[in-house]
C-alpha cells in the first residue's frame, strides 16, 4: 500500500505522509462504523450471544490451524488502481482507507474479522464496539506505514513478513484460542451484563422456577404467573404479586392472601388495609396503612392458626415505605419523606437494621434482596439507574440504566444473578418487565 | 443488486468525474482547507470569547465564568430559600423536576396528582436545597448560601446568588473565587433568584 502512495522515483516524502494519514482516517472512522453498527445491532437484540461467539472463535481457531476447511465470505476484491490516477490524493487515500477499514470489501485471510463482529454484537455496545473496532483500523493504517520506515527498500520489509506467516497464523490460532476462553467464561464472570424485555408488566416477583408480574387493563389489575416448565396463571383483581417455591402472595380487595399457586388453595391470608406483600415463608411481609401511619409489618405464620405480628418501622402516612423484599432472614425496604430517600435492611433475629444507600438529591426505591445481593432502583431528573450490591462488600454499581421520563425504573426483584425490573412512561403509564442478567 | 464495492466504485467515479470536471487540484484543497478551518476554528472563537462582552455569560446577570450549581432542569432557579424551581414560570419543583403541589406531591399541569404504572397517585420525592444539600451530597463540601448581587433581567429584578464553601476549586473544576462570600469561603456555584419586580 505505501508503494501505491508514493511509487518508486515518484512524488515527495510530503505526499507520502499526507496519504498515510488520510489513509489512516478513513481506516479508523470505518472499522469504528462498522464496530458501532454491529454493537447497535446487539443491543437490540439484547440476547446472550456470548457462549455462541465463544464457539465461533473455537471454529475460526479450528479452521486457522487447519483441522477443519470453512469458507470465508469475503469480496475477492483490491482497492480500485485507478482512483489514484483519477481523483485527488486527499480523496483516495481516504478513500482506500475506508474500503479496507470496512473489513468486508476487500480479501479476507483469516477468519478472525468475523469472530470480531459477532462479538462486537453480543458485546451489545455501540461505543465499546466502535472503538475496539478502530484498533483494527489503526492496525491496517500501521501495516500501511510500517514497511516504509526503517527499512530501505519496503518490499523487503512485507516479504519478511510473509516468510513469518507461518508463526503469525499460530499466533493467530493462539488468540482465538483465548478468546473463545474469555467469552465462554464472560457471563459467569459477570463481564456481560444481557438484558431483555419481557413484555407488558409490573410488579415482578421471581424465583428460579417461576417469573410472575402484575397487569393493568382499564385500571384492573391481574397477576400473571409463568412458571419455566408449566401453563400461565392469571389471578384476576389481585397486584403486587410475590412468590416463594410453590406459594404466591398478592394484595387485592380484601387485603393480602398467600395461595399455593399450583392448586389455588388458600394458605394464609391478612385483612384490612394491607397491601405490598413480601414473601419467605412462613414469614409474610406487608403495608398496613391507616390515616396517621404507615407500618412495615412481617407476620410469622409457623402456626397458621394464630400468626406473630412484628412491626419493624413506623413511618407518617405521607411518607412511602414502598414494596419491602424479604429473604433468607433479612428485610429490606425504602423510605421515601420530602427531604431524603434511604434503603434500609434489618437482619429479623437480632433487628440489626443498617442504612444501605442514603440520598438528599436523588430517589432511592423498591430494593430486592437475596442472600448474597440487593438492588435498587436510583432516580434523578435525567436517568433511573438498577444499583446493585453484594452484601459482602459496600461496593455499588449500576446494572441497568434510562433516561428520560419515558423509561423510568419502577419496582425491582432478585433471584440468583437475574434482576427484574418494571421499566415505565410516566406519559402515557405504560409499564414493561425488564430482565437483566449480570 | 449491485454489490457494495461496485457501489463505492461508482460513487467514486461520479465523484471524480465531477472534481475533474469543476475544480483545480489546488481550490479543492482550498476548499477542504476552509472546511477543516471552520470545524477546528469555530471552537476556538467561541472559547475566545470574553465574559465582559457577552450580556449573559451562561445565564442573564451573570457576568463572570463560576458555574451553575446542579439542579434538577439545569438552570438553577431558586426560591427565597433555595429550593429548586421551574426554571420556566418559577414553580415549584421536587429534586426530580416533576412540578409539586404544596404538601410535596408530584402533580400535572392541571394540578392533579400524578400517578404511577400501577394507577396509584406517585409518592413524594425529595425537594431539597440547590446549595446546602446538593452541593453537600455530591461534591462533600461544606456549602452555604452567601453573597448576592442584582441584576435587571426581563424587566424583572433577578438576585444572583453565590454557593459558597472553604473549596480551592470551583464546579468548573478550575480555581475557585471569593467573589461576595465571606468568612473564608469561597464561590462553589451560582443560582438565581427572580423576585418578580418591574426594573
Amino acid at each position: 500500500m505505501v508503494e501505491t502512495f508514493t511509487p518508486a522515483v515518484c512524488g515527495s516524502r510530503r505526499r507520502q505522509r499526507l496519504a498515510l494519514a488520510g489513509f489512516a482516517v478513513g481506516a479508523v472512522a470505518a472499522s469504528a462504523l462498522v464496530g458501532a453498527a454491529l454493537g447497535a445491532v446487539g443491543a437490540v437484540l439484547g440476547t446472550q450471544l456470548a457462549f455462541l461467539v465463544a464457539a465461533l472463535a473455537l471454529l475460526a481457531a479450528a479452521r486457522e490451524a487447519g483441522i477443519v476447511r470453512v469458507p470465508l465470505p469475503q469480496l475477492r476484491r483490491q482497492v480500485p488502481e485507478r482512483w489514484r490516477s483519477e481523483l485527488p490524493l486527499p480523496v483516495w487515500s481516504v478513500g482506500y482507507g475506508i474500503g479496507l477499514g470496512l473489513g468486508f470489501l476487500t480479501f479476507q485471510p483469516v477468519a478472525t474479522f468475523w469472530v470480531a463482529c459477532a462479538a462486537a454484537v453480543a458485546l451489545g455496545k455501540p461505543l465499546a464496539a466502535g472503538l475496539c473496532f478502530a484498533a483494527y483500523g489503526a492496525g491496517r493504517a500501521l501495516m500501511a506505514a510500517w514497511p516504509r520506515y526503517g527499512q530501505p527498500d519496503p518490499t523487503a520489509a512485507v516479504e519478511g513478513l510473509a516468510r513469518r506467516r507461518r508463526f503469525l497464523l499460530l499466533g493467530n490460532v493462539v488468540a482465538l484460542l483465548v478468546c473463545a476462553g474469555l467469552l465462554a467464561a464472560a457471563p459467569t464472570a459477570g463481564a456481560a451484563i444481557q438484558t431483555q424485555a419481557l413484555g407488558a408488566g409490573l410488579d415482578p416477583a421471581a424465583t428460579w422456577t417461576v417469573v410472575g408480574r402484575a397487569r393493568m387493563n382499564s385500571g384492573s389489575s391481574t397477576v400473571l404467573l409463568e412458571p419455566r416448565d408449566g401453563t400461565p396463571i392469571a389471578i384476576a383483581g389481585a397486584a403486587a404479586p410475590a412468590v416463594d417455591g410453590g406459594l404466591l402472595a398478592y394484595d387485592d380487595a380484601q387485603g393480602v392472601k398467600v395461595i399455593n399457586w399450583r392448586t389455588g388453595e388458600l394458605v394464609a391470608s391478612v385483612g384490612g388495609q394491607v397491601a405490598k406483600p413480601a414473601l419467605d415463608w412462613p414469614l409474610l411481609a406487608f403495608v398496613r396503612t391507616d390515616s396517621t401511619y404507615k407500618r412495615l409489618v412481617v407476620a410469622d405464620f409457623t402456626d397458621p392458626a394464630s400468626p406473630v405480628e412484628r412491626v419493624i418501622v413506623r413511618i407518617s402516612a405521607g411518607n412511602d415505605l414502598g414494596r419491602p423484599s424479604l429473604a433468607a432472614g433479612r428485610i429490606a425496604w425504602h423510605k421515601l419523606t420530602a427531604t431524603s430517600s434511604t434503603i434500609f435492611a434489618q437482619r429479623l433475629a437480632t433487628g440489626r437494621r443498617s442504612v444501605i444507600a442514603r440520598s438528599s438529591v436523588f430517589v432511592l426505591a423498591n430494593p430486592s434482596i437475596t442472600s448474597t445481593r440487593i438492588v435498587w432502583v436510583r432516580q434523578s431528573s435525567r436517568s433511573s439507574i438498577l444499583r446493585l450490591r453484594r452484601w459482602a462488600s459496600p461496593a455499588v454499581r449500576g446494572i441497568y440504566r434510562t433516561t428520560g421520563s419515558t423509561r423510568l425504573l419502577w419496582t425491582t426483584a432478585l433471584t440468583g444473578r437475574t434482576a427484574y425490573v418494571t421499566r415505565w412512561s410516566l406519559r402515557t403509564g405504560a409499564s414493561t418487565l425488564v430482565r437483566v442478567n449480570f | 443488486m449491485r454489490r457494495p464495492d461496485e457501489l463505492v466504485d461508482g460513487a467514486a467515479h461520479a465523484l471524480s468525474t465531477r472534481l475533474a470536471g469543476g475544480l483545480t487540484r489546488r481550490s479543492f484543497l482550498g476548499r477542504m482547507g476552509g472546511a477543516v478551518l471552520a470545524l477546528t476554528g469555530g471552537a476556538a472563537v467561541a472559547a475566545a470569547v470574553r465574559p465582559e462582552q457577552s450580556e449573559a455569560f451562561h445565564l442573564c446577570g451573570h457576568i463572570w465564568t463560576t458555574g451553575s450549581c446542579p439542579s434538577p432542569m439545569g438552570w438553577p432557579r431558586i426560591d427565597r430559600q433555595g429550593y429548586p424551581l421551574r426554571p420556566g414560570d418559577g414553580r415549584p419543583i421536587d429534586n426530580l423536576g416533576r412540578l409539586v403541589n404544596a404538601e410535596g406531591f408530584a402533580i400535572d399541569s392541571a394540578g392533579e396528582r400524578l400517578v404511577g404504572p400501577d394507577g396509584e397517585p406517585l409518592p413524594r420525592a425529595p425537594r431539597t436545597r440547590l446549595c446546602e444539600e446538593w452541593i453537600k451530597e455530591r461534591y462533600g463540601l461544606n456549602s452555604h448560601t452567601q453573597g448576592s448581587w442584582y441584576r435587571c433581567c426581563g424587566n424583572q429584578i433577578r438576585k444572583l446568588v453565590d454557593c459558597c464553601s472553604r473549596s480551592t476549586r470551583r464546579i468548573n473544576g478550575d480555581a475557585s473565587l471569593v467573589g461576595y462570600c465571606w468568612n473564608g469561603n469561597r464561590v462553589f456555584c451560582v443560582m438565581y433568584y427572580d423576585s418578580g419586580l418591574s426594573c
